[in-house]
């Protein structure tokens, strides 16, 4: 028998459609991903003008590029004659302009429509008017948010506000550098379940002593189930033999100097909603932006980041990759155990939050806030 | 001899399309230098002077065929026929073509639309 009311130390979950049905999945990527600031690309991987990527926001494909004068572009990435996807790989490069492979109506990296076929025969085409259609753009923590929205919420007040209610001070993570900070690894994640159960894993350490071994072995307080998330400012020291945060707990590499003495030997996380998870230990920050594709599928993009000089030195880094590599597949192992469970008729009305996890209470609420059915 | 626009107000690395029958096109090279040429490009109905120039050359911003300002010879296909050069001259910061006489090899569409406009 499922009981009808709650024991005081639980409180309930998202019912299990909210992770499985088409029509949430498509209402979320309408009123979430397509209205907020989405983090969609690395800066660097738009590392010379031309360069472009293409990723998926909501419904749509976003082309993101850079312009000779060093701009960071986004357009959606569909050629405004008939409707052809403009650039059907995830990334590449061009030379001058984006061509439709169709019939050939060709893009500056501006946007503009600079040629056609017979276009001088049609001065009534306002070049920029029949250009690309332009996507909000800005570039924060080393990173290319877009907004799709027409008219895009304050980025100060959705992002950046997120992770100063997380740190507690504006200038923390100010500290870790992270725009200036290189790729050292990247590793994409393609994980089999909602991304609600990706962002609600993020958020809680109840599970952190049964399936993250090494991490609990780094961060000893892990095991008591509170996640650093929990307490506003704080972050989880390393235990007391521990030289880095890495796999085996062996030294890291060179320290990012502009981290205080304070948040040294510690782990700090952050979740900006809607889709990033953001990491800091001294030495490095890996930074997690997640793809939503479907109710049930979720890709997610991690970057180990380092000083440049780590990175070009060729310095060994895989014992620090390593550690949060086997969180993450721990992790995404965990989520994909429980999208089936999902559809379950058990499941229908939800599952429940221990008290170290009633603040994922907050995450649901702004789900169903964006929802419109709070 | 047509009047083209001022020098001043055709910088380096620009083109200007001239709105003639068929239509010219007049580049002010990196270099400093003046060319004119036949605007469209002898593949398909495209204007060269939304194309890119690189040294003495241009290349069609459709299919990137490419064309020599000097000669008007086709430095790379698909277009395999040339376009005319036309004389420029600089009077008092003014630039002007003198169009060369010979008939355009044009694109089939374009052709249609010379004869049209002489009819």
């Amino acid at each position: 028998m499922i009981p009808t009311s709650l024991p005081e130390s639980l409180i309930s979950t998202l019912p299990g459609d909210h992770y499985t049905s088409p029509e949430i999945f498509a209402a979320e990527q309408e009123r979430i991903f397509e209205s907020m600031w989405f983090c969609a690309a690395r800066s660097s991987d738009l590392g010379t003008p031309g360069a472009y990527r293409t990723v998926t926001v909501g419904r749509e494909s976003v082309l993101l590029t850079r312009t000779r004068d060093d701009a960071v572009r986004a357009f959606l990435n569909v050629c405004r004659h008939r409707g052809a996807r403009l650039c059907t790989q995830e990334s590449g490069e061009v030379r001058r302009a984006f061509q439709c492979p169709y019939h050939a109506w060709t893009y500056s990296l501006e946007g503009k429509l600079v040629a056609a076929p017979n276009l001088t025969k049609m001065p009534d085409i306002d070049r920029t008017a029949y250009g690309l259609a332009t996507v909000a753009v800005r570039e924060w923590l080393g990173c290319v948010w877009v907004c799709l929205a027409d008219d895009p919420p304050s980025f100060e007040e959705q992002v950046v506000a997120e992770v100063v209610a997380r740190l507690g001070d504006a200038g923390a993570i100010e500290r870790y550098g992270v725009d200036g900070l290189a790729v050292g690894r990247r590793i994409v994640y393609d994980v089999r379940a909602n991304w609600k159960l990706i962002v609600e894993n993020f958020m809680e350490c109840y599970h952190c002593a049964t399936i993250h071994p090494e991490l609990t072995e780094v961060l000893p307080e892990f095991a008591d189930g509170y996640a650093a998330q929990y307490f506003v400012g704080h972050g989880a020291e390393f235990g007391a033999g521990i030289k880095g945060f890495t796999v085996d707990g062996s030294e890291g590499v060179d320290r990012i100097p502009t981290v205080t003495a304070d948040q040294d030997r510690r782990y700090y996380a952050i979740t900006i909603k809607p889709q990033v998870f953001v990491n800091l230990v001294p030495d490095h920050v890996i930074f997690h932006r997640m793809y939503p594709l479907a109710a049930d599928r979720t890709v997610i993009e991690c970057d180990w980041l380092y000083l440049p000089e780590v990175v070009a030195s060729g310095t060994d880094v895989s014992r620090s990759v390593e550690l949060f590599d086997r969180v993450n597949r721990q992790d995404f192992a965990a989520c994909e155990r429980c999208q089936p469970g999902m559809g379950s008729r058990l499941y229908a009305r939800g599952g429940v939050l221990v008290p170290s996890e009633h603040h994922i209470g907050a995450f649901h609420a702004f789900v169903l806030d964006r929802l419109g059915t709070r | 001899m047509i009047p083209v626009c001022r020098l001043a107000d055709l910088p380096r690395g620009e083109a200007f399309r001239l709105e003639t029958v068929p239509p010219v096109a007049v580049f002010h090279t990196d270099e400093g230098e003046l060319f004119a040429i036949d605007d469209t490009c002898t593949h398909q109905d495209a204007s060269l002077s939304d194309g890119w120039l690189e040294g003495c050359e241009v290349e069609c911003p459709l299919h990137a065929s490419k064309f020599d300002l000097r000669t008007g010879a086709v430095d790379a296909p698909p277009a395999r026929l040339p376009v005319r050069t036309h004389q420029v001259l600089v009077e008092d910061g003014m630039v002007y073509v003198l169009l060369c006489d010979t008939p355009p090899p044009l694109p089939p569409c374009a052709a249609a639309r010379v004869v049209g406009a002489a009819e």
